[in-house]
């Protein structure tokens, strides 16, 4: 178990700099996941963590060790990987005991070990099975169970569920917060899923174009994104950003005026500097946050394109003229079955406020 | 009723498609074939043929020459195989390497001689390992030999020049079938290896050849099938004899001279043809047998 800390580190191929200055601490027995949209450096970064990649400059530690130009295999790490990467000519129980005959363990030893691992992950009956004839879940499982023999102090996942269907992705979700809870080992998973990232983690770290955006537990950044791409990549279904012109500023509140939502005014408590007069503004708030028409505070109305009624919660797509898109999410509510219209009111509290720049506005 | 009557129309016509292949095939392939298992039993000489029995047979047993040719293609399928199949295994994975510069280069340069002509690389090797080449040159002036090789002339070098010769043509032929298998192979599970502390020796050993072993096996058997088909190297090289004293003479070259320089036996050839083929019949058999899967899987 140890933890782990990055320090200026950056990436080039080349003239592409593709990680641009990373600084994160990683506490021991912490569960941290790196999300971020395709092409961030997510997967970059773990595998510089991993020793798959050179780390171009700034300093990798693993239990207060510097270990930039430390051999892969003697990082105390464990890999597993989307492809989940197993030996395809051998057996479950070869694939998981391979490692260990190199690190000159006894062969009763590593018996003791693939069972132990085997038992962990209910793949007992599978052990003489070779790959081929495993499931996509049962794949995984063995990728799995082939870091855990090694007994690693930092487990690293590169998208491990991506390859799986969404009942078992679910599944398997649950089972991997399980493994983190028995073996109280650092973990850091990469994913693109948002919803991985919430369920999973202890500490999200939210990357854009190889820098990090924000690290923070997952109800923080959903309840306080720093700023606009944080607001919108975590939250499903995703937040709604309205444009706006600041109309009136001061004294702890401003009066913004939605451009595109028939010039709705609403008035947003701001404890920090105000933007000026005529200054341009993104609105946002979340699909479950609109309040329904006369609980106060400023209304919209938009006309509904589709509604999708998943039974405990529907949601709505709305679209104004402009075609700024609207979802809203309304919880056991039939009423707007069959009309063409809704109108919902914007609560100031659950409302947040971004410059034009994309800075969070407090 | 209408679904048989339409069934029976897709099946003629079906027929009708492949009808000119299969005449070809049939008129080309199957009856020489035939006919050539025919006339292994034919004894006599030029068109005077009548039928022998296993005579031709029993011939093979007595005939010295035979015999000799037999043994020297067996000695080129030990030697040459073996030796090509580790050599282009070795290319493929250096040059499968993506941080090597000039891999194109490489691969290019490694494959074009089995592009070039026949006659244009064995006239060129025959020059080089003349008893005044440039390789005798070079070889005595870096002191490794006092004194020239008869690279052609002696029997043992001509068979080293030989195996030289076919390995330098065919060897970047079976390095792209493992090129290209390697290249299927899932980068992730070298890396699941290299940060499981897995030695790179143990990385090939226990996960390359394995996961080659198909391809592995398609080129034995078609090397295998090649070598002892060898024709065109020892003919251009000894000039059609097989010498020195019939140390490069094998089956094939037998075959061409039972058939077009001595007096014409055809039956006779055809029965050294059929050597081969069972022989090859034999080789892959025993091929796929030592590479099958063992698990019962």
């Amino acid at each position: 178990m140890s933890s782990l800390k990055l320090t200026d580190v950056h990436k080039t191929y080349g003239k592409l700099e593709v990680i641009k200055g990373v600084n994160l601490e990683i506490q021991s027995k912490e569960f941290v996941v790196f999300v971020g949209p395709s092409g961030c450096g997510k997967s970059t970064l773990l595998r510089m963590i991993a020793g798959l990649e050179h780390i171009t400059s700034g300093d990798l530690e693993i239990g207060g060790v510097r270990m930039n130009d430390v051999d892969p295999s003697k990082r105390g790490i464990a890999m597993v990987f989307q492809s989940y990467a197993l030996y395809p000519h051998m057996t479950v129980r070869e694939n998981m005991g391979f490692a260990l005959r190199f690190a000159g363990v006894a062969k009763d030893q590593i018996a003791k070990q693939v069972n132990e691992a085997a038992r962990i992950l209910a793949l007992e009956p599978l052990l003489d099975r070779l790959p081929k004839q495993l499931s996509g879940g049962q794949r995984q499982r063995v990728a799995i169970g082939r870091a855990i023999v090694r007994n690693p102090e930092v487990f690293l996942f590169d998208e491990p569920l991506s390859n799986l269907d969404a009942e078992l992705r679910v599944h398997m979700r649950i089972e991997i917060a399980r493994l983190h809870k028995e073996l109280q080992t650092t973990i850091i998973y990469v994913t693109h899923d948002q919803v991985e990232a919430m369920t999973l983690a202890d500490t999200i770290v939210v990357l854009r174009d190889g820098i990090i955006e924000q690290v923070g537990k997952p109800l923080d950044l959903y309840d306080n994104p720093a700023n606009l791409f944080v607001a919108g990549f975590i939250g499903s279904p995703k937040m709604n950003f309205m444009a706006g012109v600041v109309t009136a500023s001061g004294h702890g509140a401003v009066t913004v005026e939605l451009t595109n939502q028939g010039k709705a005014q609403v008035i947003l408590p701001l404890s920090g500097p105000a933007p000026a007069v005529g200054a341009e503004v993104t609105v946002g708030v979340r699909p479950e946050h609109f309040q329904p028409a006369g609980s106060g505070g400023s209304e919209i109305t938009v006309g509904i394109d589709v509604a999708e009624h998943l039974g405990s919660t529907s949601y709505i797509y709305a679209n104004t003229k402009s075609g700024e898109q609207i979802i809203i999410e309304r919880e056991e509510s039939r009423h707007e079955l069959g009309t063409d219209t809704i109108t919902v009111a914007i609560d100031p509290a659950r409302t947040f406020l971004f410059s034009a720049k994309g800075e969070r506005l407090r | 009723m209408a679904q048989a009557r339409l069934d029976r129309k897709e099946q003629i016509t079906g027929w009708v498609f492949i009808a000119p292949a299969l005449v070809l095939l049939g008129l080309f392939m199957i009856y020489p074939i035939v006919w050539s298992l025919w006339m292994s039993f034919q004894v006599g000489k030029g068109m005077n043929l009548s039928f022998g029995g296993f005579a031709n047979i029993l011939r093979l047993t007595k005939d010295a020459v035979f015999l000799r040719a037999l043994g020297n293609t067996f000695t080129f399928f030990i030697f040459q195989v073996p030796i090509m199949i580790v050599l282009a295994l070795l290319f493929a994975v250096a040059l499968n390497d993506s941080t090597l510069k000039f891999r194109g280069f490489f691969r290019t340069a490694i494959f074009l001689p089995c592009a070039t002509s026949l006659i244009a690389y064995s006239t060129v090797f025959k020059s080089m390992f003349a008893i005044d080449g440039v390789v005798n040159q070079t070889l005595m002036e870096l002191h490794l030999i006092s004194a020239p090789i008869s690279w052609l002339g002696d029997p043992f070098w001509a068979k080293v020049l030989i195996i030289m010769a076919i390995t330098w043509r065919w060897t970047g032929y079976n390095m792209i079938f493992y090129l290209a298998a390697l290249q299927n192979i899932d980068r992730s599970i070298y890396e699941a290896a290299r940060i499981d502390g897995v030695p790179a020796w143990a990385r090939f050993r226990y996960l390359t050849i394995p996961m080659l072993k198909p391809v592995i096996l398609f080129t034995t058997v078609i090397s295998t099938i090649g070598t002892l088909q060898l024709f065109d190297e020892v003919y251009n090289f000894s000039a059609g004899t097989g010498g020195p004293s019939d140390s490069t003479l094998t089956l094939s070259l037998y075959i061409y001279n039972l058939t077009f320089k001595f007096m014409p036996s055809f039956g006779y050839s055809a029965t050294v043809s059929w050597v081969i083929v069972v022989l090859v019949g034999i080789l892959s058999f025993l091929q796929f047998m030592v590479a099958r899967d063992r698990r019962t899987s």
